[in-house]
């Protein structure tokens, strides 16, 4: 026992230390007795012994401490690469795969909804031909962007195969020349964008005129946006009415297009007006083009001329009625006219043009 | 003699009184329990009883030979600190 130092004396200090141990002592001793209470209340009850039971249950139920088994001895990775057979679609899905596949194929869960609206509406804008059940199943599983990009690369294949008549013919099962998006609401009600595939010239002409109309990437439909929509480049509307108009028409009644090749499409009178809106934009000419596709048959000559003619679309509305009458009819027929007309109003295009754009007249003059 | 006894009766009663008493016993026991030494007891208890019998154990028997080795079991720093509090507390209030 140690001695502190304190200022009493010898005999005090003695009888203090005592009575500080004494009273450790007593101290002790009501901790022991607390817990032999409490050890003698438990057996009493029957409650003490509870963690043991038998000597086999101990056994079998002991903590496991091998490499790769966890605690409770099982392997922890087991599952990994087993497969489990969905109960709705009857296919094989692997195990870690399983849950989120079985929220889509059941049509419960947070995302399913949204999913099926969206297979929906990509459903109804392709042809049924094309799209059969293995297709809808992998989109279950994938992410819609895959799933609409194999249906993308079916839909360009097609496209290149049979496009003029296929479109045409589609067209007249349609129904009435250059309908316009309103009139087809099965198909466009819930797409973002519109799959230019299945729409004949005049009903892409129409549409071109109205709208953004540039091709998504991943989709393949066309922007059913204004054609100021900020998510597309005038570029790319340019590009893309030269793409749909150019190859796409038949057999031009001008036929010749180096003979036109000073023709610029005169567009509609609707197609003018919406170009006019675009005067700001240096590059529109494709969309002028695209939307005088049913009435052009030069659409081989327009297509250089096109990148150079969005601000002549526009010149040819807004700086003369030469070039608002050319563009005023969209037959076939009458590109002829309009290419007589257009020569006038080219030369009052530069006018109106962009800096840019009369150069590049200047350039072909 | 009874100077002392009565010394140690005052000390006592002063403890108690105070509730240092109390406020020692608890902080022993949460100090006990905190090292072990508890759960050290109750296995000793365990066998205790398996060698006296479940059915006839009494509270008696359990002190009688838990008391002894408790008393040894106690870690030193526990002691040592609570020796320091008994004596604080008696340099302060003692007379």
């Amino acid at each position: 026992m140690k001695m502190e130092d304190m200022p009493l004396s010898g005999p005090d200090n003695t009888r203090l230390e005592a009575l500080v141990h004494d009273i450790y002592s007593e101290l002790v001793e009501d901790a022991c007795l607390g817990l032999c209470f409490e050890v003698h209340r438990a057996v009493k009850q029957g409650c003490f012994f509870l963690d043991e039971t038998d000597q086999e249950s101990m056994k079998e139920f002991e903590i496991v401490d091998q490499p790769g088994v966890d605690i409770f001895g099982q392997v922890y990775n087991q599952w990994k690469n087993k497969e489990c057979e969905c109960p709705n679609c009857k296919r094989l899905i692997a195990a870690s795969r399983f849950a989120p596949h079985l929220e889509k194929c059941l049509g419960m869960g947070r995302n399913s909804s949204r999913i099926a609206n969206r297979r929906l509406a990509s459903n109804n804008n392709m042809s049924k031909s094309e799209s059969d059940q293995e297709d809808n199943d992998d989109l279950n599983d994938n992410d819609w962007s895959y799933g609409a990009e194999k249906k993308a690369k079916k839909r360009k294949s097609d496209k290149n195969q049979n496009s003029p008549r296929r479109s045409k013919s589609l067209k007249h099962k349609n129904g009435e020349l250059g309908s316009s998006v309103g009139s087809e609401p099965y198909k466009y009600n819930y797409n973002p964008g519109i799959s230019y595939e299945t729409l004949g010239p005049d009903e892409v002409r129409s549409l071109l005129t109205t709208q953004c109309g540039v091709i998504s990437e991943h989709t393949k439909k066309m922007c059913t946006r204004s054609q100021r929509c900020p998510q597309h480049t005038d570029e790319q509307r340019r590009a893309v009415r030269v793409f749909l108009l150019g190859p796409s028409a038949p057999s031009l009644p001008d036929g010749d297009p180096v003979g036109e090749s000073n023709i610029f499409d005169i567009p509609d009178g609707q197609t003018l007006m919406g170009r006019l809106q675009w005067e700001d934009s240096p590059d529109i000419s494709p969309t002028d083009s695209a939307s005088s596709k049913a009435s052009t048959n030069h659409s081989d000559s327009r297509r250089p001329k096109k990148k150079k003619t969005p601000s002549l679309g526009l010149n040819s509305g807004g700086g003369g009625g030469g070039g608002g009458g050319g563009g005023g009819s969209l037959s076939g027929g009458s590109s002829s006219s309009q290419s007589n007309i257009s020569l006038p109003t080219k030369k009052k295009r530069p006018k109106l043009s962009a800096p840019s754009i009369t150069s590049i007249y200047d350039d072909l003059n | 003699m009874s100077k002392e006894s009565r010394m140690r009766a005052t000390v006592n009663q002063k403890l108690t009184e105070m509730g240092e008493r109390e406020r020692l016993k608890e902080l022993l026991r949460a100090k006990l329990t905190e090292c072990g030494w508890k759960d050290q007891m109750k296995a000793h208890c365990k066998e205790v009883i398996k060698d006296k019998g479940l059915e006839h154990v009494t509270v008696e028997d359990l002190l009688v030979e838990i008391t002894p080795k408790g008393r040894a079991l106690v870690p030193d720093s526990v002691k040592k600190e609570l020796l320091h509090r008994i004596r604080a507390f008696l340099a302060q209030h003692a007379t």
